[in-house]
């Protein structure tokens, strides 16, 4: 191992990291409304929109990241839609993961018994009301793992953005491997960053699972 | 109004009730009357639809055909919709308690919060007034130590009286009970009984849904025996208990006196 | 903004192609994942800490980094010592990929499954070996077909990513085809129907396959 030239490519590799970060977290802010829509949506009385969440949701799973990355931004200016790299990434990240949140967010609402409704619903509160004081606090807990997840798997999927030149952390080690010809170097400090940022985001997502359970072990 | 009339209305009065699941008619026009301060018991073997009589009058079932008044005034309008049902329906769930088979204490608050929730929320009541009415209605159970802990904590027959303590503290003007005990483990019934004994002392008005004959029998003012969505016989509770009319209801007791041998 | 699908359909049989490519890459992947995570599994399960902590840690690497990373780190890593063809070096790279997730599956229905069987059949006298090959592993890979299925699915929209390396699948077979064109939005329309085509009908394949091997559990 050139532990010299790991040295010298650290700080390039840093600073890409930082953009895989920042590209990856606005995503997940932005994704988490997208799918409180979609849930929105599909509580809606009106058929035609909840069909339209329905689809959405399963045309995004249904198809590759990456292919919705090459339409949004190679296709898009055809529909008017000209969106920098960057932004295009947080964008179809955000679209992407917002429709598999919204099938996590659904899941944990349905999984909290019924019971708490209709304790809450006897007592004389409404519908809204129950969901906001009695579902959603119980649903949290189990969300936070399941987004946890997902967030996972689009940081690992930001890479995908190198494709649309977007300097992260997979453009930088790809383009210095190709520079060095050192692709064990490289990799392993790159592979590396992935890891301390996904473990951090483990980390994060337990203290707040932890907070979210408290009443279970006080 | 003169205190006559006003006890000549019942607390609850149940009238013509059917109720279907799909094709299965599980109520065939049911009729009852819990007249204020008295206690109403129903027995019956599982299946025949004592669950749904009582859902049906906290409206968390939707009935489809009959009338169901509380204090006089109907629970179910079928002539209503939308937001306008929602706030009739959720002012009228507020002068009803009901308590479950499986307690649905709200496990991410503790057990103050699980009582004074309600009152806040719904009544508007600051959190000092709140609290010290939720500490009242733990008292009333015997469990105002247990206030800050949360309910994962607390034993079936403690969490079923904090259940009793959040409904007590709406100030309903009936109490509904599905089961209450059905769920605990023997040892921890009587404790539950006892608080629903207290009630029975203070002229809670109360419709029970139980399989505990012998606390049916020392509680109630009158009895139903149910099967099949209809109610077979009704008395007073000494006489439904040891000597009943019908051949359904003897057979019913004898089986349940064998089961429970 | 008009669409213009001529171009899309000129070029269908190139798409087509890209298709049979991705499919045999799909096909090759998926044999090796899951043999080979099957085989991971036994011996990181069944040898000493010696053999079993790299493999374990392989299985923890290449979930834990990009799957672009891996290509790119393979690439460029065997191109320094070898000139491979792009195809080979996409099927090793999304093979290792998926034989790590697949591994991490069947590590975990084979300790399921290893607990009582395993006793149970030594004592009517079947070895060692022999108890894991034809008693354990084989209850193991029906109860893990649902998540492999899942990890299937995966992975054959995965098979898109390799156009980054020169894979010449539907992705790369089309590129050509969007510079003369100038219409990248309809041609990649079209691709993503192609997947989401695929991907239902898998879907429904994979729902076919639990149904046959439920009754089995
Ligand atoms: N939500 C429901 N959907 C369909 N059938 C139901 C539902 N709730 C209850 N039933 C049926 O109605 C009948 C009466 O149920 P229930 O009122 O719970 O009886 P009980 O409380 O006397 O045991 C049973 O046959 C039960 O299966
Ligand atoms: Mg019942």
């Amino acid at each position: 191992m050139d532990f010299d030239l790991m040295v010298e490519v650290t700080p390039l590799l840093i600073r890409a990291a930082w953009v895989t970060i920042d590209i990856s977290s606005r995503a997940i802010f932005f994704g988490f409304f997208v799918a409180c829509g979609l849930v929105f949506l599909q509580t809606l009385r009106f058929a035609p929109i909840r069909w339209f969440a329905r689809g959405y949701v399963s045309i995004v799973r249904g198809t590759p990241y990456f292919v919705q990355l090459l339409l949004v931004f190679y296709g898009g200016p055809s529909i008017g839609l000209r969106l920098d790299p960057v932004t295009c990434g947080v964008v179809v990240g955000a679209f992407n993961i917002g429709a598999y949140m919204s099938e996590a967010i659904r899941g944990s609402i349905e999984s909290v018994d019924n019971g708490q409704t209709e304790a809450a619903r006897s007592l004389g509160f409404g519908r809204a009301q129950t969901m906001f004081y009695i579902v959603l606090p119980q649903a949290a807990s189990l969300m936070i793992r399941s987004v946890g997840v997902l967030a996972i798997v689009l940081i690992k999927n930001s890479s995908l953005v190198s494709i649309i030149s977007v300097v992260e952390l997979t453009y930088q080690a790809q383009r210095l491997i190709g520079s060095t010809y050192k692709p064990l170097e490289i990799f392993t400090l790159s592979a590396l960053m992935y890891i301390v940022i996904i473990y951090a985001v483990m980390g994060i997502i337990e203290l707040a699972y932890r907070r979210a359970t408290r009443y279970t072990t006080q | 109004m003169s205190t006559e009339q006003q006890t000549a209305t019942p607390m609850v009065e149940v009238r013509n009730v059917h109720k279907r699941f799909g094709n299965l008619e599980v109520l065939k026009g049911i009729n009852l009357t819990v007249d204020r301060g008295k206690i109403i018991s129903i027995i019956g073997p599982s299946g025949s639809g004592k669950s749904t009589l009582l859902r049906s009058v906290n409206n968390l079932e939707v009935i489809d055909d009959g009338v169901i008044l509380l204090d006089g005034v109907q629970v179910n309008r079928p002539d209503m919709k939308g937001m306008a049902f929602e706030r009739h329906i959720n002012h009228i769930r507020q002068n009803m308690g009901m308590v479950f088979q499986h307690f649905n204490l709200f496990p991410h608050m503790s057990t103050i919060d699980n009582v004074t929730l309600a009152p806040r929320k719904l009544k508007g009541m600051d959190k000092k007034a709140a609290r010290e009415l939720g500490m009242e209605q733990l008292e009333r159970v015997g469990l105002a130590e247990k206030a800050d802990v949360f309910p994962n904590w607390l034993s079936g027959g403690q969490k079923q009286r904090v259940a009793i303590a959040r409904a007590l503290a709406m100030k309903p003007k009936v109490m509904l009970f599905d089961e209450a005990t059905s769920a605990l483990d023997p040892e921890l019934v009587e404790e539950v009984n006892q608080v629903m004994r207290s009630l029975a002392d203070e002229h809670m008005t109360m419709l029970i849904v139980t399989h505990e004959m012998s606390f049916a029998r020392d509680v109630s003012d009158w009895a139903l025996f149910m099967d099949g969505g209809v109610v077979v016989e009704e008395s007073a509770p000494d006489k439904l208990f040891s000597n009943p009319d019908q051949e359904r209801t003897r057979n019913f007791l004898q089986k349940h006196l064998e089961n429970n041998k | 903004m008009e669409f213009d699908f001529s171009a899309v359909i000129t070029y269908f049989p190139t798409l087509l192609k890209g298709v049979g490519v991705a499919a045999l890459v799909a096909l090759a992947v998926a044999l090796m994942s899951v043999l080979g995570g099957l085989v991971v599994a036994v011996i990181s399960i069944y040898t000493n800490k010696v053999v079993s902590a790299p493999l374990r840690f392989f299985i923890w690497l290449f979930m834990t980094t990009p799957l672009l990373l891996q290509l790119y780190f393979l690439y460029f890593g065997l191109g320094e010592w070898i000139l491979i063809p792009a195809v080979v070096v996409g099927i090793l790279g999304l093979g290792f990929h998926y034989m790590a997730y697949n591994a991490d599956i069947f590590i975990t229905t084979i300790k399921s499954v290893s607990g009582g069987q395993y006793e149970a059949s030594r004592s009517l006298g079947f070895g060692h070996w022999r108890t894991i090959l034809y008693i354990i592993v084989p209850q193991a890979f029906i109860r893990s077909i649902p998540q492999l299925g899942n990890n299937m699915i995966l992975m054959v929209k995965d098979t898109s990513v390799l156009s980054a390396i020169g894979v010449a699948e539907l992705v790369y077979a089309s590129q050509y085809a969007i510079s003369v064109s100038f219409r990248p939005f309809e041609f990649f329309i079209v691709i993503a129907a192609m997947y989401y085509v695929i991907n239902i009908v898998m879907e429904l394949g994979q729902a076919w396959l639990e149904r046959q091997t439920s009754y089995r559990h």
